[in-house]
């Protein structure tokens, strides 16, 4: 099982049920939902909320990449992989993305969500603007994506 | 040929709308469409040394949303993107 959905928030908003109840129909015994939101204080600066923006078709096609490297690199067959992130804005304590695991067993959940959110920090072209309470929002800095081969 | 160039990230700050157009010889590389983008921050923001490093950072995808290296010639009319660093999740 796989879902995985960039949510532009002028038009839906990003539900922590939604990945509740997707692992809950997966019928596996270990489970884990990560949540990543904005975090007050970055770099000594008071942050106030973060615009995210996205090449919508390259996240999702990094997104099924990373999916099918849990079998291929892993070797974790048994899995169900809910991934949505945010795209515009979010403020103070609000979700930027959610990854929901769930398998088999409790030490592939893990290994399994910590995987996936690396890799997105790697390779998904995401990029964030934080905005800060007495000082000019700014756009992060971030690693430049590799050129793997002719197929990515 | 017509190159629509579309923004993402810090390279937003390049323009108020989504993308630049550019126009290229044909047989152009992506290496001439980065260098046209210099040429455009020379010309519009004064040379802006952060917009030309970011510049120089970028990967660029293609419309079939593949990244494409410096040498990748571009054949006909069409959309490309630009990549700056990434750095969400």
């Amino acid at each position: 099982m796989f879902h995985a959905k960039i949510i532009n928030l002028k038009k839906e908003k990003i539900e922590f049920k939604k990945a509740e109840d997707f692992i809950a129909s997966s019928k596996f015994g270990a489970s884990l939902i990560f949540t990543g939101t904005v975090r007050e204080i970055n770099e000594n600066k008071k942050v106030t909320g973060i615009t995210y923006d996205s090449h919508d078709q390259m996240v999702i096609k990094s997104f099924k990449e990373i999916y099918n490297e849990i079998k291929e690199k892993l070797k974790l067959e048994s899995k169900a992989v809910f991934i949505e992130h945010v795209k515009g804005y979010v403020g103070l304590g609000e979700i930027g993305i959610i990854i929901a695991v769930a398998c088999p067993h409790k030490t592939e959940a893990y290994i399994i969500s910590r995987y996936i959110i690396e890799e997105i920090k790697k390779r998904s072209p995401i990029w964030k603007k934080e905005h800060y309470e007495n000082e000019e929002s700014e756009w992060l800095k971030g690693n430049s994506i590799k050129i793997k081969n002719e197929n990515y | 040929m017509k190159i629509k160039l579309e923004l993402y990230g810090a390279s937003r700050e390049f323009s108020k709308k989504d993308y630049l157009e550019f126009n290229l010889k044909k047989k152009s590389s992506i290496k001439d469409l980065r260098n046209e983008v210099i040429t455009f921050i020379n010309e519009n923001f004064k040379g802006n040394d952060n917009f030309k490093k970011l510049v120089k950072s970028s990967t660029f995808c293609s419309e079939e949303n593949k990244i494409i290296s410096d040498d990748f010639k571009i054949t006909k009319d069409q959309i490309i993107g630009i990549i700056p660093p990434i750095g969400g999740g």
